[in-house]
């Protein structure tokens, strides 16, 4: 009996020919969660390009001394912020909010259950990331380590070393400040 | 000089709908979601992996943990 067809393809994954195979795997399976954490970190496409390929690189560099502490995920996640904060801390003029302005967010004017509407998917990730940068650093780094699904709520909180109370504390905020900012994009 | 279309009605409104962007209006029940859409809708761009294996090519093959453990 045939196997069903499915009605798309997948996407092609992108393939390191010039790598151990087992690294190519790793590059293949996590690439594109860096990439995406990269570019809504910094916000700029032509420096999410530079970070994830300097990454990388650093993994590779790093790939025989892992031993499996962390997931993989986990470990390539916790190089990708090093290298963005470090980043990020070298332009530290353009980080408009601070996290002082923690109370600003919590009377954020927006209901974290009312649904969040896009007319058209093209416009996404323009309105994503005018909502994160409007965000204090933090709350835009959990936003994005929590939306992914191989992360836990104890594995962001050992990656941006707090307790898994505050992030889930941080979380709530961040939900509610980034719904609000969202609103404002339409 | 009038051009007259030579495609049918029906075609026509093919080719305007392949060429407008496409309506996708979705609503999404959290936040996490709508970042799940867009993480989904990322691909890394070919240039990376180019520039990647470029460097990796000139970069020593890395040493496996049992090859630094016995500091071969």
């Amino acid at each position: 009996m045939e196997e069903a067809i499915t009605e798309q393809q997948p996407k092609s994954r992108p393939t390191l020919t010039d790598a151990p195979a087992d690294f190519a795997a790793l590059y293949e399976t996590h690439s594109q969660a860096i990439y995406y954490l990269a570019l809504r970190f910094l916000g700029d496409p032509a420096r999410a390009e530079d970070a994830t390929h300097d990454v990388f690189l650093k993994a590779y560099r790093k790939w025989g001394g892992f031993r499996g502490d962390s997931s993989h995920r986990t470990w390539l996640y916790r190089i990708t912020i090093n290298h963005c904060q470090n980043l990020r801390q070298s332009w530290a003029s353009r980080n408009l909010v601070s996290n002082a302005d923690d109370a600003v967010w919590e009377h954020a004017q927006s209901r974290t259950d009312s649904p969040l509407r896009v007319l058209e998917m093209q416009e996404l990730g323009e309105r994503i990331q005018d909502a994160l940068e409007k965000l204090p650093e933090e709350y835009r780094l959990l936003l994005l380590l929590i939306a992914d699904q191989e992360m836990s709520y104890d594995e962001v909180a050992e990656l941006t070393d707090q307790t898994t109370d505050a992030v889930r504390g941080k979380l709530h905020r961040a939900r509610k400040a980034f719904a609000a900012l969202f609103a404002k994009t339409a | 000089m009038k051009h007259e279309s030579k495609l049918t009605p029906r075609e026509q409104q093919e080719r305007a709908q392949a060429l407008s962007p496409q309506s996708t209006a979705r609503e999404f029940a959290a936040v996490e979601e709508v970042l799940r859409a867009d993480a989904a809708q990322t691909p890394v761009p070919p240039a990376v992996t180019q520039r990647l294996n470029e460097s990796i090519r000139q970069e020593p093959k890395p040493r496996s943990w049992w090859q630094r453990f016995t500091g071969r």
